[in-house]
Parts: C-alpha cells; structure tokens; sequence
C-alpha cells in the first residue's frame, strides 16, 4: 500500500523522518519498499510502500498504520475518528435493509446523503487519492475512496433516484445471471456470487464492483451509501473468479474491521457535506444479523518462555499487547486472558500472542542458541552416489547441465525417454508458452536443445551431462517421476595443451564412459548390452540398451542420421540411464580377493571371423564354458583390410593361464591354449589368422 | 735420465688434460702403463741401472706411474660427469610449455552451493529428505496452513498439470510428507526443483530451493536464530552480519525473513565511489532466508501434539546464494547451460 507520511502522522505522533520509520516498520514485520519524496499542497511529503501481510488487512489504511506505528514506536495517536453514531442509529432510514445471506454479509449498512452537487474534487482531496495511486473521478466517488484509504472501509455511493425499491436485499445471484458492472462489462454470474439488489434487481456485486444502471453520475443528486462487512472468502472467489479485483476486494478479502461500518459512513457524509454540500439524513441503516461473541485468548507465561527461548517480563507482554489495543480480561499466576480488538482477525489463539509479543519486542531480543540435537542423522546413499557419479563424469571430461524440466510436445515426441509402453507426457495446463508445454519424458530433449545453442556458437565440441527427473503420465494416477542421467557427446574433445591427435568421441568413448558408472555402481557382471530395444531417434546400427533381468535401464548410441537432419543438428552420441533403479541395486559393500601365489600366463589368439559376427560371444562361451587353468579373456583389438579380405574382420583375444598351486610351465599353457583355441574354430566356424 | 724423467711426466700430464673421451684416456694408459708402455720399460730397465742409484730411481718411477694412474682416474670421473651433465643438457625440454590434458568437465554452480548448504546442514546433524516435484494441493498447500480461496495463495503463481495436481511452489511439502511418515526429533533438509508461473531477469519459472526443518521437544525461536546465524556465517563469511525480521508465511509463526550484510558493498548500501550499491538497492541487507516457528495448525495436520512438540523451519533460494556468491545477475544464466558460463565454474 502506498501512502503519504503527512498523512500518517495527522493520526500518529513522530518525529522520526520517513526512512527512520521505514526502517523501523520493516523491522516489525511492515516491509516498507520505498521511500519516495513527493510534494504535497507545497510542503514536503513522502509516499511510503508497504507490503501489507495478507493476514494484516487491518493495516489497509491510514488509520491502521498509524495504530501499528503507534503500537510499534509507543507513540501516541493524535485523534480518534468521531465515535459510531449512537444518536443517529436510532433515527430512521428511508432505506430499508433486508440480508437473506447473514453468513456472507454480517453487516450491512447505509445512509442516504441528499442535495449533492456534483463537481471536481478539491486538489487536496485529488492529490491524496492520486499519491495512493487511485484515480479522481468526481468529488463523490472521491470521498467514497478517501474514506476507505482513511479508514480501511470500503464505501459504495449509489445514485439514490436510480433505486425504484428503494429496499436493498443482499443474497445470492442466480447461476449463469448476467450482470452489467461499472466498468461496462456483462459478466455471468455464479450461485455463489453474493449480489446487493435494489428489491428484485441486483445493483453491485457485493465487495467487487458496483453496477453500472446506479452509479454516480453528472445528474446525482442524492446518494445511498453503502458500508458493509463481507466475508473474505466469498469476495475472493467472486473477484477470482471473474478476474476482477478492486480496491474494495482487495480489502474485504483481507478482513475489514465489522465494528467500523458507522464510523466510516459518518466520516463520509461530514466530507460530502465539505465538499458536495450534501445532508445525511439523521437516520442510518444498520442491519446486524451475525454479530461474533469476543474470544477470550489465554496466554501462558510458560509457553511464552519456552517458544522464544527468552525471558519476556510479565510486565513487557502485558505493555506490549496492551499497545495493540488488546483487553486483558484477566490475570492468574501462569497465564493472561486477552481479548482482540475488532479490527484483528488474526489474533485468535496463544501462538499468534507470542509472535506479537516477540515481533514488538524485536527479534534481535532473542538470544542466538544452537541446540542440543537428540535425532540421529542417517547417512544419504542416493547423495553420496550422486556426489561420485558426478566427480567420475567431470573427470572424463563431460560438463553438467542444469536444465528446465519443461520442453515442447514435439521435443517429446522425438525423445521418449525410458518409459514402459507407450509414453504419456505430462502436460502443463497454464504454461509460460509453448515450448514449455509438457515436462520432458527424457533429459535428451533439452541436451539437443544444449547442442543447438553451442552449434549456433560453431563449438568444435560439447559433452554435457544431466542428472535430473523425467516424468510421465500413468492412466490418469500422479505422473511418475524417475531420476536419470543422461548425456550427449559432441564432436572434438576439449584437449588443452599442445595438438596431439585425439580422435573425436565415438560410440566406444562414450560406452566407456558409461561402463565405468557401471563399474563405480557394482553393476558390470549384472547388466548386458543388448541390440534389442533400440528406440526409432537413434541410429540402428550404432545403438545399445542396458538390461537387467529383461528390464531397459539405459541406452547408448549415436543419434540417427534422420533425427540429426530433422533437429538441424550434426550426428551426435547419448546416454540416458534410469539413475534410480541402478542406484537400486547398486551394490557399496564387497570383500577383496586375497593376491595370487603364482604369475600368470598370457597367450593372444587372433580369429579371422564374418564382419557381423560380434566379439563378445567368444568372451561369453569362453567364460561359461570355463576350463581349468583359464583365468580370464578379453578382446583387444578390432582389424578390417585388405589382410583379412572383403567382408571379414579380425579380432584379437587375450586369455590369461593361472594354477593356483604352481607355476605353470610353457608347454602346459601351451597345451591348454591349443585345446582352446580348437574348440573356437569348430564352435564358431572361425580360422586363426597368422 | 732425471730430465727426461721430468719430461716424460709432463708429456703425459699434457696429453691426459688435452684427452678428448674415455677411449683415448684408455690409450694413454696403454701407451705408459702397459706390459709395453714407455714407463714400464723404464721400470724394467732399472736391472741395467748401478745398483746405487737403483732404490732413488726406483721410487721416483713408482711415484711417476702412480701419478700417472691418479691423473687418469680423475680425468675419467670428469669425463663422466660432463657426459652425464651432456645427457641432461640435450634432454632438457621447454616447460613453459602447457601440460597435455582432456579439460576436465565442468561441475553446474547450482550443484555446488547445493552441496555446500546440504554440507553444511549436514553438520549439525541435519538428514536429507525428498519429495515429488508434481504435488497435489493437500501437501502443498492446504497441510501448511493455506486455506482454499485465502490471500496467502497470491503470494505463489503456480502451475498445474491437473485439477489438484500442481508443480511444487516450494519444498515445504516435503516438511508434511516426512512429519505424516515419522515421529520426532526431526532434522531434516529437503533440498530440490520448485516451479512459479514467473519469467524475468530475476525469477525462472523453476529453481531450487533447499528446505529445513527441526522438531522436538523444547525448540525454540533462539534456537533457529542459533542454527541460521550459524549456517549463513558458514556459507558466507564468519563476520557476515545477520539480522531477523518478522514477516508472514502461513505455515510459521512467529514468522521471520532473514537478512544478511549485503555482500557487495558490506552493509554500507553505497560502494566504493559513494554511489547507491545496487546489489542491495542502497539498504545495506540483502533477504536471504524465510523461516519460522512451525505454526500448530500444521502440526494439527500431521498429527503431533502442539503442545508436546515445537519445531522451526526454514527455507531458501540456491539461485538466490549462488548469484550472490559469485556476482551473478541473470538468474536465466543457469539454465542456458552455455560452456563459456558453465567453464567458469570448477
């Protein structure tokens, strides 16, 4: 809210300069944003911005912060508004007033305010208006607005001589009635829509927005003035609802003080009489039907105590919360009875005591203390991992990207991630724009996005890594949401230095990468790489899926040629791994082998074999079908040319011999080797090649 | 013969100083001291010599030879050191040259101060809990104590993927999800991804925030002023000055934002060359933190007894701390993940 320092201090003794008060009512929990200097009829003035707490709304006015200034500096107020009129409830009202709708209006109340004329407001009045940012209409509706900074009280003028009931009925609108509000717009309207009618016809949406047939005009001469109490509630979601907020709404959805409907009208017509040369008539209308019972609040010195972690004198809470206009209706040995004044809504139970008790006698109060902790920390496996897996890929060279969880649905299309069945993206229902529509199925979408913007930057090379959620929809449930880890290589890679040769990444650099996350999680013996399951964006001959047990935890691969072209993009590599599930079986704990007595025995083999034929079935049959003596075998090395002839391609074995008992002598490895190396050719239908 | 004796040791000494390697050294001694060397013929020669000049002549000789046989020696152990110092000489490389390496990859900023917070935390017995980014209503709002239709919703712009379905505004419903499973004491930190329905210089429309909070008996305001004073201290600097402030939040009370000394210019709310620092917009704070005692209505929901238990909590923006750590202005910066930003970072 923002408002005139002259203003406040015509209710508020101080001498504090603006920003000291700033300063001061930030640190009491009214956020002052600004201080502007502004002038006001030719003196010096200053507009203050205050972030009013949405429980605050007694704080919506002049009167109001000056309440809290006087409760939070202990400065005196310097006048009270004339008290509701006693005398002039009595009198009648030619307007009668009939709630159908107690719950959602306790309190409604009007007074009729005859020979106006209407015309310019003075230029004080304007200025007010226009320093809290409302804009001048006419002196009428100006005084309506001037109360309402003033006092927190929302009024409405409607022009009297429009009104042909002349009885105001507040209930509920009819569902989908349309309504014709002062700004010239027809809105449909709800049953839950509470409406202020002029007999059968509705002429304001109550707390919103008047309607357009009563407003004041150019020709009024008489007014009926409205202050009434709404529930918060309801304004909020008509106001909501229809998209239309107002400075009355904004109010009433905040709480406005029940007990200030009189007063409000009386400051009203004693401003138009100023201004318009206006007569109230001696009688107001004030129907009543839900007037709440005071609550009485305990506060216990004890749990006073034992929440702030200090001492408060018995003596500074009852000072402290007397300030706040709070009536202490009694006192015993452990504890204070309190009633709230009217205007705070907010203050109904012990806790919201305390926090006035310790917000007014300041924060910096409390001493600092760090506590003794009884609870027992446990260890975070998925953190720790997340830490390792994360140094290894810096270590090989791969950066880490952070990135939106949102993508386009074409993105989405084009990466599925690795969802079972057919994927179902997760849509937002009111995104920033288009390409934030969905949440990605796979950290792919928007590593090719990464890509696009460093291809844009002619980079040689880029190797980016993500470890982050994707998410999908599951038949209407709450969307999953599984952990991954993906990445893209790119291109060169960063060499610093002088030039050597360093070949591009390729597919084997990046299942290397990939293997040695596997190794890191325990998880090398249990996962197979599988030319099964290779989704349609990446290329069919240069892919891979990780399984475990039948299920797809991971794919490597180059993206397809096609995708490449359809992104715009030059061939690139991926990973994407279903982080969570390894993170499932990863294994921390393992026991190591004692060292081997005796040297081992290498002997290479070499095997001329079919260019199809894949190098791992040999480690595989060799391994299953393990004889004595072998201790393991491992392909090194991959030829094709001219040596090998067209179609075929020579892979190169190692296999290491070892007795656990002796050494081994040549012509036993010799012996045992031969016996291998036979077995291959009739298995595989392959020759040694010399 | 004592002449030529003279003689003959210069000769020798001459052509030991003046030898070029190792060989020609070898060929001296051969040529002097071998079965037929010029000074063992001489040796051998002493038979014809009067037997009375024999012993003088005689140790002369011997002097001679050994003199001969040291000068040699030493000359060789010279020659080997200036071989070896040769060696080193022509394997000596240029060093100012760069060290071969792949560049190591670069880890994100938001990862790091994560870490750091969750370290930090983690030190004073914090534990780390998670929670789904996709949340429903219940825990995101209406557990901690935002009423349906209540003002205090305005405060966060959200995004929904369904009718009660909505993307986290913030991490605290992972404070419900851990209170409705678990009993008390309770320290956890509940780092993650948050969403708003915002986009500008300074707001994303996702970011990280990290959680915390602390339930037992007996905990008090102090005590959160104790842990905050103590973690913003660690994640900045041991004199950075903190100050608490009541503000609103629906799930604490009393509630508080915290404030440190802005960063750049100290506190002063001016730089160096007096004009208004814009780090802090000339106020000297910066707000860091929002925290709070957990309000009774959100034990309420979760079933503890607030009249049993008390408990703190608090919450903060990583972007937040990181762009004030390392003087970033463009909150966007960190989810372009552009290598000349990210190459920054180590």
């Amino acid at each position: 809210m923002r408002v005139s320092f002259n203003w406040l201090k015509e209710f508020v003794e101080t001498d504090r300069s603006p920003t000291e008060l700033a300063e001061r009512l930030t640190m009491a929990g009214m956020e002052v944003e600004s201080v502007e200097a502004i002038e006001s009829d030719g003196a010096p003035d200053w507009a203050l911005d205050v972030a009013v707490p949405p429980n605050r709304g007694d704080c919506l006015s002049v009167i109001g912060l000056a309440r809290e200034i006087a409760a939070i500096t202990g400065a005196k107020t310097r006048r009270e508004l004339p008290k509701g009129g006693r005398k002039t409830a009595r009198a009648r009202s030619s307007v009668q007033v009939e709630i159908v709708e107690p719950a959602l209006c306790p309190r409604y109340s009007a007074l009729i305010v005859r020979d106006l004329s209407v015309e310019p407001p003075p230029a004080w009045m304007r200025r007010r208006l226009e320093t809290s940012g409302i804009r001048s209409i006419n002196n009428i509706v100006d005084v309506t607005n001037l109360v309402m900074l003033e006092t927190g009280q929302p009024l409405h003028a409607f022009d009297w001589d429009t009104l042909t009931a002349k009885r105001i009925v507040v209930r509920t609108a009819r569902a989908r009635q349309p309504f014709t509000t002062l700004d010239g717009v027809t809105r449909e309207l709800e049953g839950e829509d509470l409406l202020i009618c002029d007999g059968e016809r509705p002429i304001a949406l109550a707390g919103v927005m008047g309607g357009s047939e009563t407003e004041v005009s150019e020709r009024t001469r008489h007014v009926l003035l409205e202050s009434a109490h709404f529930d918060p509630l309801s304004v909020r979601r008509t106001a909501k609802r229809l998209g239309l907020h107002s400075e009355a709404s904004y109010r009433f959805e905040r709480f406005v003080d029940p007990e200030g409907t009189v007063r409000a009208l009386e400051r009203a017509a004693a401003l138009l009489s100023e201004v318009a040369g206006g007569k109230a008539e001696p009688g107001v209308a004030d129907c009543r039907p839900g007037r709440r019972p005071p609550q009485v609040i305990t506060l216990r010195d004890s749990r006073l105590e034992s929440l702030a972690g200090a001492k408060i004198e018995r003596e500074k809470t009852e000072r402290l919360l007397r300030a706040l206009g709070l009536k202490i209706v009694g006192r015993s040995k452990g504890a204070l009875k309190l009633i709230a004044p009217s205007y705070r809504n907010d203050l109904t139970r012990e806790a919201d005591l305390i926090e006035e008790v310790i917000r007014l006698a300041g924060y910096g109060e409390i001493p600092a203390e760090l506590p003794l902790a009884r609870h027992q920390a446990k260890r975070d496996r998925r953190l720790e991992w997340e830490r390792q897996v994360r140094s290894l890929l810096l270590g090989k060279g791969l950066t880490q990207a952070v990135n939106l969880v949102f993508t386009s649905a074409t993105m989405n299309r084009k990466f599925p991630g690795l969802w079972r069945g057919t994927p179902a993206p997760v849509a937002v229902l009111n995104p920033l724009s288009q390409e934030h529509a969905e949440l990605r199925l796979s950290l792919l979408a928007p590593l090719a996005a990464n890509l696009r913007a460093h291809v844009d930057q002619r980079a040689a090379g880029v190797s980016l890594f993500e470890i982050g959620k994707s998410f999908s929809r599951r038949c209407d449930e709450k969307p999953e949401e599984r952990l991954c880890l993906s990445g893209l290589c790119y291109g060169e890679k960063l060499i610093r230095g002088l030039r050597r040769a360093e070949p591009p990444w390729s597919f084997l650099d990046v299942k290397g990468v990939v293997e040695e996350i596997l190794e890191l999680l325990r998880l090398e013996q249990e996962i197979t790489w599988s030319e099964d399951q290779i989704d349609s964006f990446l290329h069919p001959g240069k892919a891979a899926s990780l399984v475990r047990g039948g299920r797809k935890l991971g794919l490597v691969g180059e993206i397809h040629p096609e995708m490449a072209e359809d992104l715009q993009l030059p061939r690139f590599f991926v990973f994407e791994l279903d982080f969570e599930a390894m993170l499932e079986y990863a294994r921390r704990d393992f026991t190591v082998h004692s060292l081997p007595r005796f040297p081992a025995v290498e002997r290479d083999v070499a095997l001329v074999v079919k260019d199809t034929f894949r190098a791992d079935q040999i480690v595989q049959w060799v391994r299953a079908n393990r004889q004595p003596l072998i201790e393991d075998v491992r392909v090194f090395d991959e030829y094709r040319g001219a040596q090998v002839g067209e179609g075929m391609k020579s892979l190169a074995y190692k296999i290491s011999y070892r007795a656990d008992n002796r050494t081994l002598t040549d012509a036993e490895v010799n012996e045992v080797h031969q016996r291998l190396v036979q077995s291959l050719i009739e298995n595989f239908a392959v020759r040694v090649r010399q | 013969m004592k002449e030529s004796l003279e003689g003959l040791g210069e000769e020798v000494r001459g052509r030991i100083r003046s030898a070029r390697s190792e060989a020609e050294l070898q060929q001296i001694r051969v040529e002097y001291l071998g079965r037929k060397g010029r000074l063992t013929l001489l040796l051998r020669g002493l038979r014809d010599v009067p037997p009375g000049d024999r012993p003088q002549l005689g140790e002369r000789l011997n002097r001679l030879r050994q003199d001969i046989e040291e000068q040699i020696e030493l000359e060789l152990k010279r020659q080997k050191e200036r071989e070896k110092e040769r060696i080193l000489r022509e394997e000596r490389i240029d060093i100012t040259l760069p060290g071969s390496r792949l560049e190591r990859g670069h880890p994100h900023p938001i990862a790091l101060v994560m870490d750091e917070i969750i370290d930090i935390f983690w030190g004073m017995g914090f534990e780390v809990a998670r929670g789904p980014d996709v949340e429903d209503d219940y825990h995101n709002f209406e557990a901690l104590n935002f009423p349906k239709d209540h003002p205090a919703r305005d405060m966060q712009d959200t995004l929904f993927v369904s009718d009660g379905l909505l993307l986290r505004t913030h991490t605290s419903p992972v404070q419900i999800r851990v209170m409705e499973t678990r009993q008390p004491p309770l320290q956890v930190i509940a780092p993650g991804a948050v969403y708003r329905h915002d986009d500008d210089v300074t707001h994303s429309p996702m970011f990280h925030q990290v959680e915390g909070f602390m339930v037992d008996r007996h905990i008090s305001f102090a005590h959160l002023k104790g842990v905050l004073t103590h973690f913003l201290r660690q994640i900045f600097s041991a004199d950075t000055g903190v100050r608490f402030r009541p503000s609103f939040f629906p799930f604490t009370e009393p509630s508080a934002e915290v404030d440190i000394q802005c960063v750049l210019c100290g506190g002063r709310g001016a730089t160096g060359d007096d004009k208004p620092c814009r780090v802090c917009k000339a106020s000297g704070w910066l707000e860091i933190l929002g925290a709070g005692m957990i309000d009774p209505e959100v034990f309420r929901y979760v079933g503890y007894d607030p009249e049993a238990v008390s408990g703190f909590a608090f919450g903060m923006g990583v972007e937040r701390i990181a762009m004030l750590k390392f003087g970033i202005q463009d909150i966007r910066l960190f989810f372009q993940n552009d290598m000349r930003f990210l190459r920054q970072f180590r």
